[in-house]
C-alpha cells in the first residue's frame, strides 16, 4: 500500500549493524587506511572534488561507517591524479588505497 | 678437397638434426602465433613494411647491428659488447663460411643441412686445396673469436665487476643448462676439428692442436667421440633454447621488423608484448639502471625479472613487479634489444579487474570553458595548463605567469581554479577507458577556448598531450621549450650570472618526450650549466614518480637521496628541474636550493 | 665548589638550570652560540596564557646568572671523553675539563619554505609565527599592515605531525601560540576576520581552554577544522587559501591579506652535531634520547651528561623551566655521589 509517504530511515549509524567484512579485507591490503587523521588535505586539494564531491577522507569514513553507496558515488569521480598522496601528512599511499577499494567494493552490489 | 665417405653421412649428425628440426619448428610456430595474435591493422602494417624498401633496409641494418654486432652494447660497455658480438658474429661467420666451403668443394651436398656444420669430418684435404687454406684460416680465426667471447662470458659469470657491472642476473636452472651447453659447443668443436685436422686440413689453431694431440694421444680413436659430443652439445642447446633466455636470439630477429613496421603493445601478453618478453636476453643491463636498485630488496623487480616471470606466467609476481615500478623508462632507454619495460608494465596493469568504474559524465565542460575562453581575436593565443601537481608548487606557476606577463604575451589559464586531470596518472595505472574520457573532456575545453598554443608546466601532462591527444592545429609545448624559443627569437633576454646550475632531466620530459637540449639552452643563458654524473637519457628518477602504485612514501627516500647524490657530483650551487613532482621531491631532502627553470628565467629576465 | 659544569645553550633551560646551580653553590659555565642569552624566548613578544612579556622572563632568568661564567658567540669545537670526565674545547680557545655537561640545546623552528604549497618565500603575504612575533616586538615588517587587514589566517601544524616533512611529532605549543597570536592580531585589527585552520586543537595546559574560549567568544576568532592544502595568489595580490572544513564536510576557500604559518619545533641540528661528539643517542624524532621517558627524562645514557628543555622534544616554557630545575637537582645529587 502506498500512502504517498514513507517512514524516513533512521539517520543514526548503528555501529552494531555495520558489516565490517569488506573493510577488514581492505585493512589487510592497506594497513595505512587506519592512519588517516581526517585532516582534510586530500579533500581540499582534490581536482575531482569540485565536480563530484570526491574526498578520500570521506570515502574512508563512509566505508568504516558502512555507507558504501556514498563512498562508491564519490569514488566514481576520482581521476587518480595523485595530488592527495602528495599532500597527505601521514604519507598514506592514497592512489593504491583507491585502487584497492575499487577492487574490493562493488558498485552494483549496493 | 675430396669427400671421405660415399654416403656423406654418419650417425653422429642425428642429435644435431633432431635439435635443429625441433628449434626450427618451434620458432616457426612461435612466429606464426605472434603474427596471428597481432591486431588486424598491425598485421597488415607488418606485411606491408616488407614492401617498403626503406623499412626493409632498416630491418636488415638493425638485425646486423643489434643481433650480430651488438652496437648498442658496444656503446654502453665495450667489454660486454665484444663478448656478445664475438659469440654472435663469430658463430654467424662460421656458419656462413661453412656454407661457402660446401658450395665450393661439395656443391652436391649443399642440400644436407648438417654438412656445413660437420664439413671437416666429411672432407679430406688433398693436394688441390691450396685455395682452401684461406678458408682454413678464416674458420680457425672465427672459432678463436667465438672462444674468446666464451672465455669472457665465463669470467663475467664469476666476476661481473670485471665488466663494470655492479649486478648481473641470477640465471634460472634452464638458463644454466643453455649456458653450459652453449659454452661447451665451441671447445668441443675445437677438439673435434683438432683431432681431425691431419685428415681434413686446418689452420693455426686446429693444425697446431692436432700436432699436440699426436704427441701423446696417437691415433684417430678420439675423433668420432668428439664429433658426437659436439653434435650432442648442439642438440642440447637447441632443445633447451626455447626454455632459456637464449630464445632472445631468434625472437629479436622477429622483433626488429615488427618494431620498424610501427607495431606497438596492444595486448599485455600477446603479439608484440610476447615478442618483447622473449627478446629479453637477460643481460641485466636494466638492473644497474633501475633507480629502485639502491635498495637491494627491489633488485628482483627489474624488467629482466618481469620478463622471466611473464615467461613463467607467475601472476602474483607479475602483478607485484608491474605495480611497484616508477615507470621512469630508464630500463627501456638502456635496453640493448628494445624491451619497453615501462609500457609492458602499464599493459600488465590493464589486466586488473575493478568493480568501480569512474564516470566523469557529470563534469560540465561549459563552465570550465567559460573560465579560460579568450576575449577578442583568438589568433596566437596561449592557453596555460599548469597541471594538478603545479598547484602544489606555486613557485612554478607564479614564475611562468610572471615571465609571460613581462614578455607581454596574452594568455589564459586553463586550470586557475583547478581543472580536469590530463589522464596520464590514470593511464599509468592501466585504466585506459577513464583516461580516454578525461582526454575527451580536456580536448573539448581546449578546442572551445580558441587557443592556438597549449603551454604546459608538468612533463606528466606534456607526455600524454603529445602521445594521446589529437589537437591538430594547436601547438603543445612545455615551458622549457617555450622559454628557449622566446630567448632565441629575442622576445626575452636573460642576464648571465656566475651561478652553477645542474639540470635534472625529468623522466617524462627527457626519456618520455626527448626534450634534452632546450632546458639546457635556457639554463646556459642564465648561468653556468654543469652536468650530473648521469644525465640525459641516463638521468636518475627523483623517486617521486606517480608511476609506482605500491611504493609508499617511506620507501622512496633512499632513491631520492641517490638521485641527489648523482646531481651534486659537480658541486652545483643550485639544482634545476622542469617538473613540479621532481621539484617537490628534491626539495624535501636537498642540501641546496632546488628550482624550476621558470624561476631562473623569471629572476634573470632583463 | 670547584666542580666544572658546562651548560650548552643559554636559552630558558640553560639560564634556569644555571641559576639553580648557582644557588646550590656551583659556578656553572654557559656556552651560547648567539651573541645574546634567552634563545627563542628572546625573540618572542609575549607568552600565553597571561600575555607576560617574554623580555621580563628573559630578564629575570638572566639576572639570576649574572655571577656565572658566560661565553656568548661561542660554539663547541669538540668534546673528548676522558676517563671519568669530558674535555670540552670551545671556539674561543678555552678548554674545560668537566665531569658534568648539561645539554640545553633546545629546538629549531621548522623551515616553512620547505612546505612549498604554502608559499612561504613565494608570496609576500605569507609569514611565519616567528616573523609575526618579530613584528609584534619591533613593528618592523613591510609585509604586515601595509594594506588594510581584512582577513588573516593561521595555519596550525606546519611541519609538525607531518611525515612528509620528516616530523611526525606534535609540536605541542603551536595550537595555543596560534590562539594567542590570533587574539593579538584581533586586538590590533579589530575589524579583521581571523581564521585558525587546525587539525586537532590540543589545549592541555593550565588556563589554555579559557584562553581558547575567550578567543572564540570575546575576540570572534573563527576555528576551521581542516588542514590547508593549497595557497595561491589572486589578481589583487591577496592569497587564496584552500582547505576542507571537515566538520561541514565541504571544501572551503578564503581570501586573506595575511597568512601566518605556525612553524613547529624540530630537533636542532647543532644539538645533534654536539651530541654526536660524545656520542649520545638520538630518538626516532631526531631529538636527544633520554635514559627513560618517565623516570629519568633529564638523564642521558652516559655518565655525567644531562638534558633539560626542548633538546629532548617539544616543550612549553613552564615545562622547560621545571625540567631545568630538576636537572640542576639531578646534577647536584650526581656530584654528591661521586
Amino acid at each position: 500500500m502506498d500512502f504517498g509517504f514513507g517512514i524516513a530511515p533512521s539517520s543514526t549509524i548503528n555501529l552494531d549493524k555495520v558489516d565490517r567484512s569488506r573493510f577488514t579485507r581492505l585493512h589487510e591490503l592497506e594497513p595505512d587506511v587506519y592512519k588517516c587523521m581526517a585532516c582534510g588535505s586530500c579533500s581540499s586539494t582534490c581536482p575531482a572534488g569540485r565536480f563530484s564531491g570526491m574526498s578520500v577522507r570521506k570515502v574512508i569514513l563512509a566505508l568504516q561507517r558502512g555507507k558504501e553507496k556514498e563512498a562508491v558515488r564519490m569514488l566514481k569521480g576520482c581521476m587518480l591524479c595523485g595530488k592527495c598522496s602528495m599532500v597527505c601528512p601521514r604519507g598514506i599511499n592514497t592512489r593504491h588505497l583507491i585502487l584497492s577499494i575499487c577492487r574490493i567494493y562493488n558498485e552494483e552490489q549496493q | 678437397m675430396r669427400e671421405r665417405f660415399l654416403t656423406g653421412y654418419n650417425d653422429f649428425v642425428l642429435p644435431f638434426m633432431f635439435g635443429m628440426a625441433f628449434i626450427l619448428i618451434w620458432c616457426l610456430v612461435g612466429m606464426i602465433r605472434i603474427i596471428a595474435q597481432l591486431p588486424r591493422e598491425d598485421r597488415r602494417r607488418f606485411f606491408l613494411s616488407f614492401l617498403n624498401p626503406r623499412i626493409l633496409l632498416k630491418d636488415i641494418k638493425d638485425i646486423f647491428c643489434d643481433c650480430l654486432f651488438h652496437v648498442k652494447l658496444w656503446k654502453r660497455n665495450k667489454l660486454l659488447g665484444y663478448m656478445h658480438s664475438s659469440i654472435a658474429f663469430g658463430w654467424f661467420m662460421l656458419i656462413v663460411i661453412g656454407h661457402i666451403e660446401v658450395f665450393f668443394y661439395a656443391p652436391h651436398r649443399a642440400k644436407l643441412l648438417y654438412f656445413p656444420i660437420f664439413f671437416r669430418y666429411f672432407m679430406a684435404e688433398d693436394d688441390s686445396t691450396m685455395g682452401g687454406a684461406f678458408f682454413f684460416f678464416l674458420m680457425d680465426f672465427f672459432l678463436l673469436v667465438v672462444l674468446s667471447g666464451i672465455a669472457l662470458a665465463m669470467i663475467k659469470r664469476i666476476h661481473s665487476r670485471f665488466f663494470g657491472m655492479r649486478r648481473t642476473t641470477n640465471p634460472s636452472f634452464m638458463d644454466l643448462v643453455g649456458l653450459y651447453s652453449l659454452w661447451s659447443i665451441f671447445p668441443l668443436r675445437l677438439l673435434a676439428e683438432g683431432f681431425t685436422a691431419d685428415i681434413s686440413g686446418g689452420s693455426f689453431l686446429t693444425k697446431s692442436l692436432n700436432t699436440v694431440f699426436h704427441a701423446f694421444l696417437g691415433n684417430h680413436v678420439n675423433m668420432l667421440p668428439t664429433w658426437w659430443a659436439y653434435s650432442l652439445a648442439l642438440c642440447v642447446f637447441f632443445c633447451a633454447l626455447p626454455f632459456t633466455r637464449y630464445m632472445h636470439i631468434p625472437t629479436e630477429i622477429l622483433l626488429i621488423p615488427l618494431r620498424n613496421a610501427g607495431v606497438k603493445i596492444r595486448h599485455p601478453r600477446k603479439g608484440y608484448a610476447e615478442a618483447e618478453v622473449y627478446a629479453c636476453p637477460s643481460c641485466g643491463v636494466c638492473i644497474d639502471a633501475c633507480p629502485m636498485g639502491v635498495m637491494k630488496t627491489h633488485i628482483k623487480d627489474t624488467t629482466v625479472y618481469l620478463n622471466r616471470q611473464l615467461r613463467r606466467h607467475n601472476e602474483e609476481r607479475i602483478e607485484e613487479i608491474s605495480d611497484k615500478c616508477l615507470l621512469c623508462g630508464k630500463c627501456t632507454a638502456v635496453c640493448p634489444v628494445g624491451v619497453e619495460g615501462d609500457r609492458l608494465r602499464i599493459a600488465q596493469r590493464s589486466l586488473r579487474q575493478y568493480n568501480i568504474t569512474p564516470d566523469y559524465s557529470r563534469i560540465d565542460t561549459g563552465e570550465l570553458v567559460r573560465e579560460c575562453s579568450f576575449s577578442g581575436p583568438t589568433g596566437g593565443k596561449v592557453l596555460y595548463f599548469a597541471g594538478c601537481m603545479t598547484a602544489l608548487t606555486p613557485q612554478i606557476r607564479k614564475a611562468v605567469e610572471s615571465v609571460l606577463t613581462k614578455a607581454g604575451i596574452g594568455y589564459e589559464m586553463m586550470d586557475r581554479d583547478g581543472g580536469i586531470c590530463c589522464g596520464r596518472p590514470m593511464l599509468m595505472a592501466g585504466r585506459f577507458a577513464p583516461a580516454e574520457e578525461m582526454i575527451r573532456k580536456n580536448t573539448e575545453i581546449i578546442r572551445a577556448s580558441g587557443a592556438s598554443t597549449l603551454l604546459l608546466s608538468c612533463p606528466i601532462c606534456y607526455r600524454i598531450f603529445r602521445e594521446n591527444y589529437s589537437l591538430d592545429g594547436i601547438e603543445v609545448i612545455h615551458h622549457t621549450e617555450y622559454f628557449d624559443r622566446l630567448i632565441r627569437s629575442g622576445a626575452i633576454s636573460l642576464g648571465h650570472t656566475a651561478t652553477r646550475y645542474v639540470y635534472h632531466d625529468p623522466c617524462e620530459l627527457g626519456r618520455g618526450c626527448g626534450i634534452y637540449d632546450e632546458p639546457r639552452a635556457v639554463i646556459a643563458a642564465a648561468g653556468e650549466l654543469v652536468e650530473a654524473d648521469k644525465h640525459h637519457k641516463e638521468s636518475i628518477c627523483c623517486g617521486g614518480s606517480l608511476g609506482s602504485l605500491t611504493l609508499g612514501f617511506d620507501k622512496r627516500q633512499a632513491m631520492t637521496a641517490n638521485a641527489l647524490n648523482n646531481l651534486t657530483k659537480a658541486s652545483p650551487d643550485s639544482i634545476v628541474t622542469a617538473c613540479p613532482l621532481c621539484l617537490s621531491t628534491f626539495h624535501r631532502y636537498a642540501d641546496r636550493p632546488v628550482e624550476d627553470i621558470a624561476e631562473i628565467v623569471d629572476r634573470n629576465m632583463n | 665548589m670547584k666542580e666544572n659544569i658546562v651548560i650548552i645553550g643559554g636559552g630558558a633551560a640553560g639560564l634556569e638550570a644555571a641559576g639553580q646551580l648557582i644557588r646550590l653553590g656551583y659556578s656553572p659555565i654557559i656556552v651560547e652560540k648567539e651573541d645574546h642569552l634567552g634563545g627563542h624566548l628572546a625573540e618572542w613578544h609575549c607568552l600565553f596564557p597571561d600575555m607576560t612579556p617574554a623580555s621580563d622572563i628573559v630578564g629575570r632568568l638572566a639576572g639570576a646568572v649574572s655571577d656565572a661564567n658566560i661565553f656568548t658567540n661561542t660554539e663547541i669545537l669538540f668534546i673528548n671523553h676522558l676517563k671519568d670526565s669530558y674535555n670540552v674545547m670551545l671556539s674561543n680557545g678555552v678548554s674545560i675539563i668537566a665531569r658534568v655537561i648539561l645539554f640545553t640545546t633546545g629546538f629549531r623552528l621548522f623551515d616553512a619554505a620547505r612546505k612549498e604549497e604554502y608559499g612561504y618565500g613565494i608570496y609576500n603575504q605569507v609569514i611565519t609565527n616567528s616573523d609575526l612575533e618579530h613584528w609584534f616586538r619591533t613593528g618592523d615588517d613591510d609585509r604586515i599592515g601595509s594594506v588594510p587587514m581584512e582577513a588573516v589566517g593561521f595555519v596550525h601544524c606546519v611541519g609538525s605531525r607531518d611525515e612528509k616533512a620528516g616530523n611526525a611529532q606534535c609540536s605541542k605549543v603551536c595550537c595555543i601560540t596560534a590562539v594567542k597570536q590570533a587574539i593579538e592580531m584581533k586586538k590590533r585589527f579589530p575589524d579583521a576576520m581571523v581564521y585558525c585552520f587546525y587539525m586537532d586543537l590540543r589545549m592541555f595546559g593550565k588556563k589554555y581552554e579559557d584562553f581558547y574560549i575567550s578567543a572564540q567568544r570575546d575576540y570572534g576568532v573563527r576555528f576551521i577544522r581542516g588542514r590547508v592544502s593549497e595557497v595561491s595568489e589572486n589578481i589583487e595580490g591577496k592569497v587564496v587559501v584552500k582547505a576542507e572544513d571537515t566538520l561541514a564536510g565541504k571544501p572551503v576557500r578564503v581570501t586573506l591579506d595575511l597568512l601566518v604559518l605556525m612553524a613547529g619545533m624540530v630537533c636542532n641540528p647543532d644539538s645533534t652535531k654536539v651530541a654526536s661528539m660524545i656520542p649520545l643517542q638520538t630518538d626516532s624524532d631526531g631529538f636527544l634520547k633520554s635514559k627513560d621517558n618517565i623516570l629519568e627524562i633529564t638523564s642521558s645514557s652516559r655518565k655525567g651528561i644531562f638534558y633539560a628543555g626542548a633538546c629532548t622534544g617539544p616543550k612549553t616554557v613552564p615545562e622547560t623551566l621545571a625540567e631545568a630545575r630538576s636537572a640542576a637537582l639531578d646534577i647536584h645529587n650526581f656530584i654528591e655521589s661521586l
